[in-house]
């Protein structure tokens, strides 16, 4: 269902994002670059005091012609970023609530990995078949 | 001209009184100094430019003045210093040419190029100079403006008395005319709307220019105002548009604003401008001046839309430079907006390329990287390196380029594979040029294809043909072979059985193992070793990370070599050191060096995409010395399918590089400052000496198998080649399973018979005898190379006058023997060969062979001793009493479990012999007629042997056992059919001494037993006194003997009948226990319980009632049949003769009990009718192995069947007075009939 699924370092770098691969992967990094802006500006939006019981899912982060773009922002300022086809209206903002819970816990996962750098690439093998489950589904 | 301007308007003024320049004029101070830029004096036509700019703005005191455009039209025309820059600014009035005037020569003096300006004036003309722009602005400009202020405001104040109504009635008076001839001609271009110069709305604007210059701005801003009014309310917008302009910049620049800054004045003034007017520069101008104040006001985000918003499609470098403003105001805000700021640099850095300003464009491109540098972000850094290598080569930058380049390349790009040969090709070009450029002679390092330094391997030595018609050569080691770290180790294990065998058990401290092919996990830390003439294979692993393929031409590896001659004494003499960089350069045939070092070049080798694939380079050397392989060179080239045709092209595209092979060894980590800090060895698989020529081995083997039945003989050949120049000694060989093969024992006469006339005999020497008695054979196991208990491991292969010579072979025979286990075993032969002249760099080589023997089931062979309960009759008499008690039935069980039906068809059981050093076979008992049947086996059959076994005569009972080493082993030979094989002989004794031990250790056997007591006299030696009796008591019930089943097979492959020999070993060891040949399978170890208690010591100083039962060996006589005549005579005596002997080796007490056993009924019934005469029990003593003849007399009272095994006999031994007796075995029930008459 999701034609783009990106993680991104609190430093804004991708830590891994994958896309549909027959469109233009040009397209959704830009896409994904494009909408860290709006990530930004939603998170400094939100006073410091309630940055604590802050809502992690950020919502739709903005629409373009083809897509729609849905953040999510982690408690380490790690972004989600899940881009959709916009022609897909069966899924609803709970839908997309629970795919990026789905892919928070298993980021969750990748972190408590001991073998893991932070701040490296991911490159588990449970993360990415979460991440293809969640591409494959609407397809 | 005083009279001209009158006496306040003129000035002399004293310059260039300078006149030679080539004083002293250093330390002459640099009045522009402090305004111009350090970095435009680098740019001459900056610098006129700054130059010209600083010198405006310094003559009229503030930054940026207000000029009015139109009169700036005016001026602009006859300004000789009029350039073409929005920003220059020019003086308002006429009236003011002296001034002007009077600056020119400064200004032409500050314009000259040459870099030390002034150079004319003297101190004193400086002073002059200063001096004369305060007169004039003091007594002359200020002055004039006050006085025009004074006559405006005048004017305009009169002018307000008439008022506006006056103003504005007479304008729709007469304007009447002018309004509609304006709609007319001006509709579109109302910015065309002229003033006359003296109309009211000009002489305010004038005057609000004039408070502006003298920094009045309060005033300028009213002043400002109501002439933007006065312009909006005649439409003449150009005029509007300047005056809001300027008034909002005065409102700015009023200190201690008592009125926001107007931002809205701005914004109307651009868009007027821009939309209105149609004049882009002036609308540019005024965009610029907005968004200076707006970043003087922190408004970077409005300054940043303000330019963005300039930028258009027609002028790049205008756009450009907006950009990359908007692009400094994003990075300058609160919240740094890097992504923005990088993305507006690159659009900046792109209208700038576009424009031609190749400079800029890259230094923007190379602040965006800035951004992205070491970022995921990989296709948005890809495009901005390869900009940047595109602008840094037309820059002839190309070192910059090659930069760029390499790092869009090296990494794993996700970019397409059309856009990675794009790069690929720029990326060649770029190089090819650089490297044209540069001339230099040493090659460029190149990033493609990736080099896997520490995966390389080098491999010393020929290439192998593996087999050679029939000969099958030693597998040794390959290059294609995986590393196996147990199989290296089992290799070296092996290699360190040889060596001590050689030395004289000691392994030299020089001790080395062999290694044939380094790589990453062999041990490195040594210089490797390798032969003169021979070659060095180095494999390097290559990795195309694109997706297009790459094509290295004329790949060759790069060396460093010094020569060295290591005959000398102490090391050698060091000669000069040669490496073949500059040949490699040249990709020219490098056959210069070929007589030092030959280097293979291998003329092309494609990577395909996203491939890992090894080249492997040969290197051989043709002297001795130290070699460093440095790493490789070659041509890196693309290749498009379509264009390798055409020649030019692709020598176009084609680069020489070299890529270095750096490996890191492995980190150490054995004391504490390496545990502690990250240290690595050194890694030298790359640096290898070569020393003087070492005799090199080849081993063929002929007709070797690899498949046999499970314990079968086969003759083989074996070749070994000196391919050396170099003659070879101290040929041995050692193996993971010796009992596999065996070269013969050096008795057996070594009659050099070619493999082929040897091939339809049999393996074995044979005699032919009909089947008899056993013939004996006296062997001592020395003569086998067998000297202790151990199996020997390494084996010393008989060369011909112990050496051979270069280029000599030596054929001999092998045999082998099918190993036990059925399954597939892998067997390792390792040739161990040493030079004959001592070189102390490298003292032995080694030679590898692995073979893999599939075994199949054949034959299982069940066997069992038992004592022997009659005694002999008939000879008895003259063998003497020690002959009669030592003889044993040995019972053979052989069953076919071959399970190929059709392979085998049916198995010959030829012959069993013994061997032993105190039995031996002595007769086979089965029936003459049935041996025949029995020995055929079919498939699944079964057939039973029984043997009677005897002591040997020649040993003296356990004296032998402990005379020592010398002992020698009895061979028996028991033939069923017409041939005698004579088993102690090669090969059957090879194998039998090579047989592999049982699992548990031989109870009774020399070494073992006297280690057993050894040790347990040292635990308990209270004990000892029992734990020989221990011994004497289990030695009586122990046999040592090895029964060696031959047979033949008869199998069927091809159509054709073939015969296959093969033994069997079994080895009994104890009476009444089974002995199988097939070692059963080990039951899956069962998980032993951890014990933290020590274990309570087990009592095995106490023998088990079973052992002591064997003690006495007891048997009857008596007749079968008695007649007797029961009506003459009622009771019948028959005279019964018990024999008892002695099985220990010690005195035993034996109670005799006649009497019947009172336990139950029946027994009274049946045994009741007969008894025991005379005395009922007997006390005796037996010496050891005596044998006692007890005579005794039973009693029957009528006829009938008896059984008279009713005596029951317990021993004890004699000196232990604590044991009671034990029961013995009781005989057979023996039956006696008495017959009534």
């Amino acid at each position: 269902m999701a034609v783009c699924i990106a993680v991104i370092a609190k430093e804004n770098y991708p830590l891994y994002i994958r896309s549909v691969p027959t469109q233009g992967e040009l397209k959704f990094h830009y896409t994904v670059h494009t909408s860290l802006d709006v990530v930004e500006e939603k998170i400094s939006g939100v006073g410091k005091a309630l940055a604590d019981q802050r809502e992690l899912y950020l919502g739709l982060l903005y629409p373009t012609e083809d897509y729609k773009v849905y953040g999510y922002v982690t408690n380490s300022k790690v972004k989600f970023v899940i881009v959709v086809d916009s022609s897909n209206t069966s899924l609803r903002d709970n839908e997309i609530r629970s795919m990026f819970r789905k892919l928070h816990n298993s980021f969750t996962d990748v972190m408590c990995n001991p073998f893991y750098n932070p701040g490296d690439q991911i490159q588990s093998k449970a993360f990415d078949s979460i991440v293809s489950a969640m591409m494959v589904q609407a397809c | 001209m005083k009279q001209r301007y009158g006496p306040q308007g003129c000035y002399l003024l004293k310059i260039n009184s300078r006149s030679d320049a080539t004083g002293a004029d250093e330390q002459m101070p640099d009045p522009w100094s402090q305004y111009l830029h350090k970095t435009s004096i680098h740019n001459p036509e900056l610098y006129e430019e700054s130059a010209v700019n600083n010198a405006v703005e310094n003559d009229v005191g503030a930054v940026e003045d207000g000029f009015d455009s139109a009169a700036r039209d005016d001026m602009s025309e006859s300004h000789p210093l009029q350039l073409d820059q929005p920003t220059e600014t020019c003086y308002p009035g006429n009236n003011r040419s002296q001034s002007v005037d009077m600056t020119r020569p400064q200004k032409q003096s500050s314009v000259t190029p040459a870099t030390p300006r002034w150079t004319c004036l003297t101190l004193n003309d400086h002073d002059r100079i200063r001096q004369f722009l305060q007169e004039f602005t003091f007594r002359g400009l200020l002055p004039h403006i006050e006085k025009n202020i004074r006559q405006l405001n005048d004017q305009l104040v009169s002018r307000k008395g008439l008022s506006r109504s006056l103003f504005s009635a007479t304008k729709k008076l007469f304007g009447g005319g002018k309004v509609p001839e304006k709609s007319i001609a001006d509709l579109k271009n109302t910015a065309g709307l002229l003033y006359p110069s003296e109309a009211p709305e000009l002489q305010i604007r004038k005057m609000a220019d004039l408070c502006f210059l003298v920094q009045h701005y309060e005033l300028a801003y009213n002043c400002y105002h109501t002439a933007k009014k006065d312009f909006l309310s005649d439409q003449a917008m150009l005029y509007a548009a300047g005056s809001l302009e300027m008034a909002a910049v005065s409102a700015f620049l009023q200190s201690g604003a008592p009125r926001p800054y107007p931002a809205h004045y701005m914004e109307t003034a651009i868009q007027t401008y821009r939309d209105v007017c149609k004049n882009m520069l002036l609308a540019e101008r005024c965009c610029l001046l907005s968004a200076e104040i707006s970043k003087s006001q922190a408004k970077y985000s409005e300054a940043a839309t303000l330019l963005i918003k300039m930028t258009s499609e027609d002028c790049d470098l205008r756009s450009a430079l907006l950009l990359e403003q908007a692009a400094h105001c994003f990075i300058n805000m609160r919240t740094p907006m890097v992504r923005k700021f990088a993305f507006h640099m690159i659009l900046a850095g792109h209208r700038f390329s576009k424009a031609g300003q190749k400079r800029h464009a890259l230094r923007c491109y190379c602040q965006a990287l800035q951004v992205y540098k070491g970022k995921c972000w990989t296709l948005a850094e890809d495009h901005i390196n390869f900009t940047i290598g595109r602008q840094s080569f037309t820059l002839r930058q190309p070192e910059n380029a090659v930069a760029a380049f390499r790092h869009i390349l090296i990494n794993d790009s996700k970019q397409s594979a059309v856009q990675q040969a794009a790069f690929l090709r720029e990326y060649l070009y770029v190089y090819k040029s650089m490297s044209q450029l540069s001339g230099e002679t040493s090659l460029p390092q190149l990033p493609l294809p990736c080099l896997h330094s520490s995966q390389t391997r080098v491999f010393f030595g020929h290439e192998r043909r593996l087999a050679e018609g029939e000969k099958q050569a030693a597998t040794h080691v390959t290059l294609d072979q995986e590393y196996d770290r147990d199989l290296s180790q089992l290799w070296r294990e092996l290699e360190e059985q040889v060596v001590p065998a050689v030395n004289r058990g000691t392994v030299p401290v020089t001790f080395q193992p062999s290694q044939c092919c380094l790589n990453s996990q062999t041990d490195n830390l040594r210089y490797p070793l390798a032969v003169v003439e021979e070659p060095i294979i180095v494999e390097v692993v290559f990795r195309n990370p694109l997706k297009v393929p790459l094509v290295l031409s004329a790949l060759s590896l790069l060396w460093k070599f010094t020569l060295k001659d290591f005959s000398g004494p102490q090391g050698g003499t060091i000669g000069e050191t040669i490496t073949n960089e500059k040949e490699a350069a040249s990709s020219k045939d490098n056959a210069a060096l070929n007589d030092i070092m030959d280097t293979q070049v291998i003329p092309e080798f494609t990577v395909s995409p996203e491939e890992t694939k090894v080249a492997r380079l040969k290197l051989l050397p043709r002297k001795t010395g130290e070699l460093h392989v440095l790493g490789v060179v070659y041509n890196l080239d693309t290749t498009d399918v379509g264009s390798s045709e055409d020649s030019p092209a692709s020598e176009l595209m084609c680069v020489r590089g070299q890529q270095n092979l750096e490996i890191q060894g492995p980190r150490l980590n054995m004391t504490k400052e390496e545990k502690t800090s990250v240290s690595y060895g050194p890694d030298r698989r790359l640096d290898p000496i070569i020393t003087p020529p070492m005799p090199l081995l080849e081993v063929f083997f002929i007709n070797f198998p690899t498949g046999l039945l499970c314990g079968e003989i086969r003759k083989a050949w074996v070749e070994f080649v000196n391919v050396s120049a170099v003659p070879l000694t101290g040929l041995r060989v050692a193996s993971t399973h010796p009992e596999f093969f065996t070269f013969g024992s050096a008795t057996s006469d070594l009659t050099p018979v070619t493999p082929t006339a040897a091939e339809h005999c049999s393996a074995y020497k044979t005699l032919a005898t009909p089947p008899s008695v056993a013939a004996v054979a006296l062997v001592s196991p020395a003569a086998f190379g067998v000297t202790g208990g151990d199996r020997p491991a390494v084996t010393e292969i008989p060369l011909s006058r112990g050496v051979l010579g270069p280029g000599e072979a030596l054929q001999i025979p092998l045999w082998l023997r099918g190993p036990d286990q059925e399954g597939v075993h892998e067997i390792n032969f390792l040739f161990y060969y040493e030079s004959t002249e001592k070189t102390a760099k490298l003292s032995h080589r080694v030679l590898r062979h692995t073979a893999f023997i599939c075994a199949s089931r054949s034959l299982s062979v069940r066997a069992t001793a038992s004592r022997s309960n009659t005694l002999q009759g008939g000879e008895r008499e003259q063998r003497g009493t020690e002959e009669k008690n030592s003889s044993m039935l040995v019972f053979v069980d052989v069953e076919n479990i071959n399970t190929s039906e059709a392979g085998v068809r049916e198995f010959h059981i030829v012959q069993v012999s013994s061997s032993s050093r105190q039995w031996k076979l002595h007769q086979c008992i089965n029936p003459a007629g049935d041996k025949g049947e029995n020995s055929k086996l079919a498939n699944r059959e079964r057939g039973k042997l029984c043997f009677r076994a005897t002591r040997c005569r020649t040993e003296e009972g356990g004296t032998a056992a402990t005379s020592g080493a010398i002992e020698k082993y009895t061979f028996a030979d028991l033939n069923l059919g017409n041939e005698q094989i004579v088993s102690s002989t090669t090969p059957c004794a090879d194998f039998f001494f090579r047989r592999s031990l049982p699992s548990e250790p031989r109870r009774g056997g020399v070494s073992t037993g006297s280690a057993n007591q050894m040790r347990r006299h040292s635990l308990t030696p209270h004990n000892a006194n029992e734990d020989g009796v221990t011994s004497i008591i289990r030695k009586c019930s122990e046999v040592e003997l090895d029964i060696i089943v031959l047979w033949k097979a008869y199998v069927v492959e091809d159509n054709k009948q073939l015969i296959l020999e093969g033994q069997l070993h079994v080895a009994l060891q104890t009476i009444g226990k089974e002995v199988c040949s097939l070692s059963q399978k080990e039951e899956t170890q069962e998980m032993v319980l951890l014990k933290f208690k020590p274990d309570v010591p087990p009592p095995i100083s106490k023998p088990s009632l079973e052992q002591l039962s064997h003690l006495i060996k007891t048997c009857l006589h008596y007749p079968e049949s008695y007649d007797h005549p029961f009506p003459l005579k009622s009771l019948c005596m028959v005279p019964v003769t018990l024999t008892l002997s002695n099985c220990s080796l010690a005195q035993v007490d034996i109670i005799i009990d006649l009497r019947h056993k009172t336990t139950s009924p029946e027994s009274l019934e049946v045994h009741g009718s007969f008894t025991w005469l005379g005395q009922t029990q007997y006390k005796l003593q037996l010496q050891a192995q005596e044998v006692y003849r007890l005579s005794l007399k039973a009693c029957f009272f009528q006829a009938g069947v008896y059984n008279l095994g009713t005596p029951r006999v317990f021993a004890k031994l004699a000196q232990t007075s604590a044991m009671c007796e034990t029961s013995q075995q009781s005989a057979m029930p023996a039956l006696i009939i008495i017959n009534g008459v």
